[in-house]
């Protein structure tokens, strides 16, 4: 299987302090690739650094899609080049309607699509299809409009930065069944997540703490290692102030 | 007479532009009027409903009466414009929406070819008992910002009557705005002012807004949103004074800024009666990344993102 997106030795520091050190890992395409870690290992900041997000340019390493270094290109440009990032809290928006979002980036704007994409995260075409994309919403509802919009958009490959967190109306196997449903419709998933019970669906995974990759391997090998080892790990938490020269 | 025929055919085609269907006004079920600088390039009226123009200098005075009891059934077109670079236009409305009465009407201001235009329109307005007037105003500038436009609306709301106004400028240049409303409400009236403006350039805003509830019970909301890029600037006076028991009111300005522009909120509020209950709440602020890099990230481009952003506060 070949790499669709590879991190080579990811640095990332904000405020004096080292998010991110000498992060390297790679996705297979038409995969899921899970990145587990606690609360504060780093898995978001290494999400907005592989979207671009502003902050977020990494003070060592290179970003690669399909080959293709993407280090300095824009957010659009690499949604253009089919990566895009569904956030842990999604962002609401005044006056912007709810199918308007959805269908933002999808190559096709037919009613079908729209009408499929909300049936599939269980939302109802009619109550929705006209909904402002404000704070009326729940977190729920929210992220379960983001998953539809990349749903539409059917990007080359996902970032899910805790796809679970929030929606308490669909069943963690629902979500999981979701993201095996993106990749079997062609897109690579990269799930970001600190709940070990969702890792099992990814076919690949690895271990993040203190802002590095300290264990990877399948599902399995790598939540066993988090479960015994990473309570006590140095990684666990990277303490306040902490700094080291990049 | 080729010639007028020229300046409708580019009026109209501006009309459609800002958002209007041009085609409403051969239907003769529907009120309307186009004036062109100082000439009424057409006209049409309904039952119950009195339209009279005059030519003046540099433009034309209205009269609108919708007589008791009438409630006209479709909203009234007006178009007002000039197509030349330059000129004034000057429109002087007096409008009576008599007992038991109501029209909604729509109005398009443009002005797409605008370099050194002033257009004024003073419209006075009263509205009976127990009747209603929503007017909408959209203008439509071209992208040079050279026009000075003044609207003044001044009236006064009836018993149990409604006066909804909205006034929107999004496309093209503002260039100078200087609006101004100027209401008085009476026993259970209701008023409602929105102002949606979108500045660019070294735009220059000034928006006023005054209600004065002046009966038992009557109501007024005022809410403005201003969106400001470039060198803009915009100052934003809302006030609404209640003197009567249990007038309610309630003012809401949200101004956004970008790049080097200038925002001010002046909120005043002013209660005379121990019953009475005014309220205010003013935000300036800018856009926020997030939300751009989240349209960002299913492939828009920034300024694309930013379009639909500000679309969404000016909806």
């Amino acid at each position: 299987m070949d790499e669709i997106l590879r991190a080579n030795s990811i640095y990332l520091e904000k405020d004096k302090r080292i998010i991110i050190k000498n992060l390297t890992f790679s996705v297979p395409r038409h995969s899921i690739a899970a990145i587990l870690g606690r609360n504060g290992a780093g898995k978001s900041s290494l999400a907005s650094v592989l979207m671009g997000l502003s902050g977020y340019k990494p003070t060592g390493g290179r970003v690669y899609f399909e080959g293709e270094d993407i280090t300095e290109l824009s957010v659009t440009d690499r949604a253009k080049r089919g990566l895009t990032l569904a956030w842990q809290v999604p962002a609401t928006f005044d006056g912007l309607k709810v199918s308007d979002y959805i269908m933002l980036g999808s190559g096709d704007k037919s009613e079908n699509i729209l009408k499929d994409v909300l049936e599939r995260i269980d939302l109802n075409t009619v109550s929705y299809t006209n909904r402002i994309l404000d704070k009326s919403l729940s977190g729920g509802e929210r992220k379960r409009i983001e998953l539809a919009a990349v749903f539409a958009m059917q990007p080359k490959l996902v970032i899910l930065d805790e796809p679970d967190s929030g929606i308490d109306a669909i069943s963690l196997d629902k979500i999981k069944q979701l993201i095996i449903n993106l990749r079997d419709g062609g897109t690579t998933i990269l799930l970001i997540t600190h709940r070990e019970e969702i890792v099992e669906i990814a076919d690949k995974a690895y271990l993040i703490g203190g802002g590095e990759i300290v264990k990877d391997g399948s599902p399995y090998e790598v939540v066993c290692f988090f479960k015994t080892e990473c309570d006590e790990c140095f990684h666990r938490v990277i303490p306040e102030g902490f700094t080291k020269e990049v | 007479m080729e010639k007028i025929l020229d300046e409708y055919k580019e009026l109209m085609e501006a009309y459609d532009r800002s958002g209007g269907v041009s085609g409403e006004f051969s239907n003769p079920k529907i009120p309307s009027i186009i004036i062109s600088g100082n000439k009424v390039l057409g006209k049409n009226t309904v039952e119950g409903l009195i339209l009279e123009s005059e030519p003046i200098e540099n433009g034309a005075s209205l009269k609108i009466i919708v007589k008791k009891g009438t409630k006209i059934l479709f909203p009234m077109k007006l178009c007002f414009g000039l197509i030349p670079r330059e000129g004034i236009q000057i429109i002087n409305v007096y409008a009576v929406i008599e007992d038991d009465a109501g029209m909604n009407a729509i109005s398009h201001c443009v002005f797409p070819n605008a370099e050194h235009i002033v257009h004024k329109m003073n419209f006075k307005l009263e509205i009976g008992k127990r009747s209603f007037f929503r007017y909408s105003e959209t203008h439509f500038h071209g992208v040079s910002g050279g026009i000075e436009v003044m609207p003044y609306v001044q009236g006064v709301v009836g018993e149990e009557s409604l006066f909804e106004a909205t006034f929107i400028l999004k496309e093209g240049r503002v260039g100078l705005l200087d609006t101004k409303y100027d209401m008085e409400v009476m026993k259970n009236g209701k008023v409602e002012l929105y102002v949606k403006v979108w500045g660019k350039g070294n735009d220059n805003i000034l928006i006023e807004e005054k209600a004065a509830l002046k009966g038992e019970n009557a109501r007024a909301l005022v809410k403005s949103r201003v969106v400001l890029q470039d060198n803009a600037h915009s100052k934003v006076v809302s006030e609404i004074s209640a003197s009567a028991p249990y007038a309610r009111g309630h003012v809401d300005c949200t101004e956004v800024v970008q790049g080097n522009a200038v925002a001010e909120a002046v909120p005043i509020v002013n209660v005379s009666n121990r019953l009475a209950k005014v309220t205010h709440e003013a935000a300036i602020g800018s856009l926020d990344s997030r939300e751009i890099e989240t349209l960002e990230a299913r492939g828009l481009a920034e300024e694309e993102a930013i379009k639909i952003l500000v679309n969404g506060i000016l909806r």
